[in-house]
């Protein structure tokens, strides 16, 4: 059981405040597939192009839209073996802008979701004006550092269904053309 | 040193693990924290009829053997219930399932509110006392957070954090910055965290079913309707348990309160 402890103070304020869009580069490319596919040791790419009809199927049998004519994916190899497919796919949430890979089985089922980039903006939404001035000054001096000095939030807990919606798309996509290899 | 931040869609919500180490065993390590996370979502789910959890709330009355993570959380809910004068509640799953929050598995009619004393724990089991419905969700977040960086620790990574959906803790040399959402959407810069964990809930009926601190779940209402309540603390379970107790509180009442439980209610002068 974890004693009871007085309160210590661990927050520190901070005077410097951050920019109120944020992005986080989480995994380039090759990244996720080194995650994902950690035996796979070659990748060859793929451009899987799908029709309006297709697109319209994936709507009605995964409830999401298909908004892209292509998706981008990878196959995962060892020596030559399909191990199974990674796909590189973005969603849309209220505030964020997620890219995200998803890596699939031969058979259909999930392996394993890492996000690679997330970025979110609230531009219209802050109350401090002085606060403002501070992102104003950043982003002109040292615009790279937007995407380093991201803060993490607590709060109002976000929730991760447009990713998971995402990942129901992607199997639609993996079984109408990608399950016989 | 090699700094690793990797994010996964867990929990209901987005997980960031933070890891700063040297070698290749910190990507490792990571994989093992949210693997972590991903056992003890498996085990403390509600929503899941498969889990652990669920199968406890199937049978009241009956021993039902858990395993050493799950009883431990089970445990840590029923001290903070009693050290809180059940202001933090895990026996109110009949409640959200009235409300709809929560799914019915059992199809019985069970007690809306129960409290600490309707479930007894001993070695390897727990049993129901009463027909209640025990969720976790008021602690599973900041209890998997805890686990992971358990994990991180044990891999010898010198330094991390782990956030999972706005509950965090942060260990080592890393300084967190950390900021809030509010329920408007808008951020708000609230400072720099070390060795420490913070959690925050919604307060206030109004909020979506997704939004935690619909589970404060106690009798008493709360009468600071309507914003984010944060609190750190050492650990991320009860930073977690603790918003709810300060949800379940009133405005005046909660700092004193949830410092007595080994808390601190984070209070900036930007808010209103």
């Amino acid at each position: 059981m974890t004693p009871m402890h007085p309160a210590v103070p661990w927050l520190v304020p901070i005077t410097v405040m951050v920019a109120p869009a944020y992005a986080v580069e989480y995994l380039a490319v090759e990244q996720a597939q080194t995650v994902l596919f950690a035996q796979a040791n070659t990748f060859v790419p793929q451009i899987v192009t799908l029709s309006d009809q297709q697109r319209d199927d994936i709507k009605e049998r995964s409830g999401v839209r298909q908004r892209t004519a292509t998706q981008q994916m990878w196959r995962a190899q060892r020596d030559g073996e399909l191990l199974g497919w990674l796909v590189v796919d973005e969603v849309i949430g209220k505030h964020e802008f997620i890219t995200y890979a998803t890596a699939i089985s031969p058979t259909g089922s999930v392996l394993g979701v890492e996000i690679m980039s997330y970025r979110e903006t609230h531009g219209d939404q802050i109350r401090d004006a002085s606060w403002r001035a501070e992102f104003v000054g950043k982003t002109l001096s040292d615009p790279l550092r937007l995407g380093k000095d991201v803060p993490n939030i607590s709060g109002a807990t976000l929730s991760c269904r447009n990713v998971l919606d995402g990942v129901k798309r992607l199997l639609v996509i993996h079984d109408m053309v990608l399950r016989d290899g | 040193m090699a700094e690793v931040r990797r994010m996964r869609p867990l929990l209901g919500t987005y997980v960031e693990i933070g890891a700063i180490g040297a070698g290749a065993s910190v990507q490792c390590a990571v994989n093992e924290a949210f693997s972590v996370i991903e056992e003890i979502h498996a085990s403390l789910s509600f929503q899941d009829p498969g889990s652990e959890l669920s199968r406890l709330n199937k049978k009241p009355g009956q021993w039902v053997s858990m395993s050493r993570t799950g009883l431990r959380a089970l445990k840590l809910a029923l001290v903070m219930g009693v050290a809180s004068g059940e202001r933090f509640n895990c026996a109110v799953g009949g409640q959200m399932v009235r409300w709809g929050t929560l799914p019915d598995h059992t199809g019985d009619e069970r007690i809306a509110i129960g409290n600490a004393q309707d479930i007894e724990i001993r070695a390897g089991a727990a049993r129901l006392r009463r027909a209640v419905l025990v969720t976790l969700d008021g602690i599973a977040k900041g209890f998997a957070v805890d686990r992971a960086i358990d994990m991180l620790i044990r891999y010898g990574v010198s330094s991390g954090w782990v956030n999972a959906g706005g509950d965090l803790r942060v260990y080592g040399d890393k300084r967190l910055e950390v900021m809030r959402r509010e329920v408007d959407g808008s951020l708000q810069p609230l400072g720099l965290l070390h060795n420490g964990a913070m959690a925050s809930s919604y307060t206030g009926g109004q909020g979506g079913n997704d939004l935690p601190g619909r589970i404060a779940g106690s009798a008493t209402q709360s009468t600071d309707a309507g914003r984010v309540v944060s609190v750190i603390a050492r650990s991320a379970w009860r930073a977690d348990a603790l918003t709810k107790v300060a949800a379940a509180t009133a405005a005046n009442e909660q700092s004193l309160l949830v410092s007595g439980l080994g808390g601190t209610v984070v209070t900036t002068g930007l808010y209103p």
